[in-house]
């Protein structure tokens, strides 16, 4: 027999067996391998089985995961959370942006007026491209070392998988992973912030889903925007004694819209766009340990806070160059800024929110901490307000907020704005800076415009819904 | 603008989309179903259903091609003069024939739908009911080289995730296996060969009764109303129509039958239980993670709580402790419960 006839022979042999071996080929090899592994591991390691009498992790999982204290135990954690990140927060935010606003701008315009630079050029580069950077650090930074750290700490100690374990069940009815819960968390600090932690989740089909809707928690560059509006234009309805309370309850309602959206969204997401990835749940529960405090502060601040914290600054700074010239750049008797404005105002208001708000929208994209000075700006800028701001193209903010409402009631605004200003600050693209970090992290450029467009669509929706049927009840 | 324009248009547009897109008869879902209907699509299908004919020994006709395809006798007529045009089948009276140049092109479709089949099933998230669906889709778009190159991706899978083997790259199939669940007699062991997906309401009732191949079944009663049988540890009720979609091969007496009849999701907090095996319901991504987790036959876990919810549970596995949900607790076999001392 010939070396070529044999040959035929055995893979004509081994096409047939193909079909004797049976579907679960693999399946078996697999198993023994895995088997064999085990039984390896098994003889050369010894583990200590005995139960210990009293054995810590089970009381706190017992504790934690009760059924009358885990979800008590779980709100008091996160309260406390957001009440030191907002409180501690204040202070060095005030002292931040009184030396880059009040004492290095004003330097540097001295310094810049000195050495006779071009007023253009002084604009773009002090007016324009450095108050963007200084508002977007001032804002930003301070809550997020906060936040970061306690939110890195409370993970190392082992308690954030317990919080998964607790809520999962709701969130495998909306198609999601439980651990979304502690990436919404985290979106509530920094967008950007909670997309990276979708690392945790290792289904690539949940995963998808706690990217796209993490948007809908609402960051800390929103909140101060909330809170400001809710404040002028709700809180005001309210007679005063209860104004804090009406405003606060307002901007809740705003988070809770989110936590919805962020459940319909992904219940939604799960059953279309992404039914086809794959999924698979697992959720391991670590052994508890004490914190490493020193060390998580250190990976919190360099892997989280600076990170997002540069890419913020990389993209404020054309951002803010941007904002100065469409207010300065020129055409035919009126600023671009003047032009865009007219040109969105029908659309706008047809939505019931204005030029103003979508013109800032758009330019403020790198960060929203900037789009409340970005929006007085353009309406001192589009209604001609003389006297109020800083001049064309430089962000402000009022120190009251009555003077803040009669800056936008000059220019037109009523409760409808405000309320869906609100609803648009909830509802709309994430910021450059989280859009980048999507692209980053999922690789696809399909779904970085999908989790920018999705959101805008709602927002517009929503918008427009309101706009309707509060013109209808004649308001 | 007076103050209807508003809800006016918001009418006019939940009016479009609705027409465009409502279930089965929206106007994208024609538009595709009329692309699907090309003449290239419609010979396929054809040699498809000469090809099963052919493979289960039953003969094609006109009217048999008429019902398979849901297309009206005159419009086969033209479809079969074309086909035998193309010297790829050719009739003999009523009945016709595949040419060898026709099985080979019906078993290159056939190909590229079970390899597709078995990639959905192994490599994405869909369920068992999209399977089929996509599959008869991609059939007519996959070429062969793309549809080599999937399966080598997937190291050459023999068979798809329906028990049906798949045709090698050369066009070679195994004879035929297995017989009608409803041929089996009372007390008779045999494992699901394979489960047919046409027509779908029967396959989603299969589906939806958790059978699927591999699984073993042994047949308790039998009448003309019902077929009674007991796979993995359930008691299982068909009406003769369905279970003669459902292909068994019977097992020999002597094989010890597998007492594992209970899994995972029984297990209370503070129960310990010995690993069987997994269903082979679950596959894929899924399937490899529990392994990687350690859940292999031998393996001892024990539940340790539940989730105030009361889903997912934490299961100790291996010295880890890991939270698995109820759905997928019950794709894992278990021996005989113990209380953990």
């Amino acid at each position: 027999m010939s070396p070529a006839n044999s040959r035929e022979e055995v893979l004509e042999a081994a096409a047939n067996l193909r079909w004797e071996v049976g579907p679960d080929l693999h399946d078996s090899l697999m198993e023994a391998l895995y088997t064999d592994a085990a039984r390896i591991s098994d003889r050369v390691l010894s583990r200590d089985d005995a139960r210990p009498a009293f054995d810590l992790d089970r009381t706190i999982d017992r504790l934690v995961t009760s059924r009358w204290l885990g979800f008590p135990i779980m709100m008091l954690l996160m309260a406390v959370v957001l009440w030191v990140t907002i409180t501690g927060a204040n202070v060095p935010s005030s002292l931040l942006s009184s030396l880059f606003l009040e004492t290095l701008h004003p330097a540097l315009k001295q310094a810049a007026a000195a050495a006779g630079l071009a007023w253009w050029l002084d604009g773009l580069l002090i007016d324009g491209m450095f108050l963007a950077v200084a508002w977007v650090v001032s804002v930003m930074l301070p809550p997020m070392a906060i936040f970061f750290p306690l939110f890195t700490l409370l993970e190392d100690f082992g308690y954030l998988p317990r919080v998964a374990f607790n809520l999962d069940r709701w969130f495998k009815m909306a198609g999601a992973h439980g651990k979304q819960a502690l990436t919404m968390a985290m979106g509530y600090g920094c967008n950007a912030a909670g997309v990276v932690a979708t690392r945790v989740i290792d289904s690539p089909r949940e995963r998808l889903i706690a990217t796209l809707t993490n948007n809908f928690s609402l960051c800390n560059g929103r909140w101060p925007t909330q809170i400001l509006i809710a404040t002028i234009f709700i809180g005001s309805l309210a007679p005063p004694a209860l104004a804090g309370l009406v405003s606060a309850g307002s901007v809740m309602a705003v988070v809770l819209l989110g936590v919805g959206g962020t459940f319909l969204v992904s219940w939604g997401l799960s059953r279309t766009l992404l039914k086809g990835e794959a999924s698979a749940f697992s959720l391991e529960l670590p052994p508890y340990r004490p914190p490493r405090i020193l060390q998580t502060i250190y990976t919190s601040l360099i892997d989280r806070t600076l990170i997002v914290l540069w890419r913020a600054v990389v993209f404020s700074v054309p951002a803010g160059a941007a904002i100065w010239l469409v207010s300065n750049t020129h055409v035919g008797g009126a600023s671009l800024a003047e032009h865009l404005i007219q040109g969105m105002n029908p659309f706008g208001l047809l939505i019931g929110l204005n030029g103003v708000i979508l013109l800032a929208y758009i330019i403020a994209i790198p960060a929203n901490e900037i789009v409340i000075p970005t929006v007085l700006m353009l309406t001192v800028v589009s209604a001609g307000l003389p006297g109020v701001g800083e001049g064309a193209g430089v962000m402000f903010e009022l120190d009251s907020a009555s003077a803040t409402l009669g800056v936008l009631e000059a220019d037109g605004w009523t409760l409808l704005t405000g309320i869906n200003l609100m609803l648009f600050s909830l509802l709309h693209n994430p910021c450059s800076t989280t859009l980048y970090t999507i692209w980053k992290e999922t690789g696809s450029v399909k779904w970085t415009a999908a989790s920018a467009l999705l959101p805008v669509a709602m927002g517009f929706v929503v918008c427009f819904c309101v706009a309707q049927a509060f013109r209808w009840l004649g308001g | 603008m007076n103050e209807l324009t508003g809800p006016l248009l918001a009418v006019l547009a939940a009016l479009a989309i609705y027409f465009l897109f409502r279930p089965g008869r929206g106007w994208l879902e024609r538009w595709r179903r009329r692309l699907r209907l090309s003449d290239r699509v419609l010979s396929e299908d054809a040699l498809k259903h000469l090809y099963h004919c052919e493979y289960e020994q039953r003969v094609a006709t006109v009217q048999s091609l008429s019902g398979a395809l849901g297309t009206p006798v005159e419009k086969v007529a033209g479809l079969v003069q074309r086909i035998e045009a193309g010297e790829l089948a050719t009739s003999e009276g009523a009945s016709l024939r595949l040419t060898p140049k026709g099985r080979e092109y019906a078993l290159r479709i056939i190909r590229a739908h079970r390899l597709w089949e078995r990639y959905l099933s192994e490599e994405t998230g869909l369920k068992e009911p999209d399977w089929h669906k996509r599959a008869e889709q991609q059939e007519h778009r996959l070429t062969s080289s793309e549809a080599d190159a999937l399966a080598a991706r997937m190291g050459n899978p023999p068979f798809d995730p329906h028990g049906d083997p798949i045709p090698t790259q050369r066009g070679q199939l195994p004879p035929r296996r297995g017989q009608p669940l409803t041929s089996l007699a009372v007390g008779e062991r045999a494992r699901i060969a394979h489960l047919e997906d046409e027509p779908e309401a029967v396959y989603a009732q299969l589906v939806a009764e958790g059978l699927h191949p591999l699984m073993a079944v042994q047949l308790t009663h039998v009448s003309a109303e019902r077929i009674c049988f007991r796979a993995e540890g359930e008691e299982h009720v068909l009406a003769p129509i369905v279970a003669a979609n459902v292909a068994v091969v019977p097992l020999p007496r002597e094989q010890p039958v597998e007492e594992s009849l209970e899994t995972l999701a029984v297990l209370e907090p503070g129960q310990e239980a010995t690993v069987v095996g997994l269903s082979p319901n679950c596959r894929g991504l899924e399937r490899r993670r529990l392994m990687d987790l350690g859940l292999l036959p031998g393996t001892v876990v024990a539940a340790e709580m539940r989730s105030p919810v009361g889903d997912p549970t934490a299961f100790r596995i291996r010295g880890a402790l890991i939270a698995l949900r109820g759905e997928q607790a019950a794709n894992i076999r278990i021996g005989s419960r113990r209380q953990v001392a």
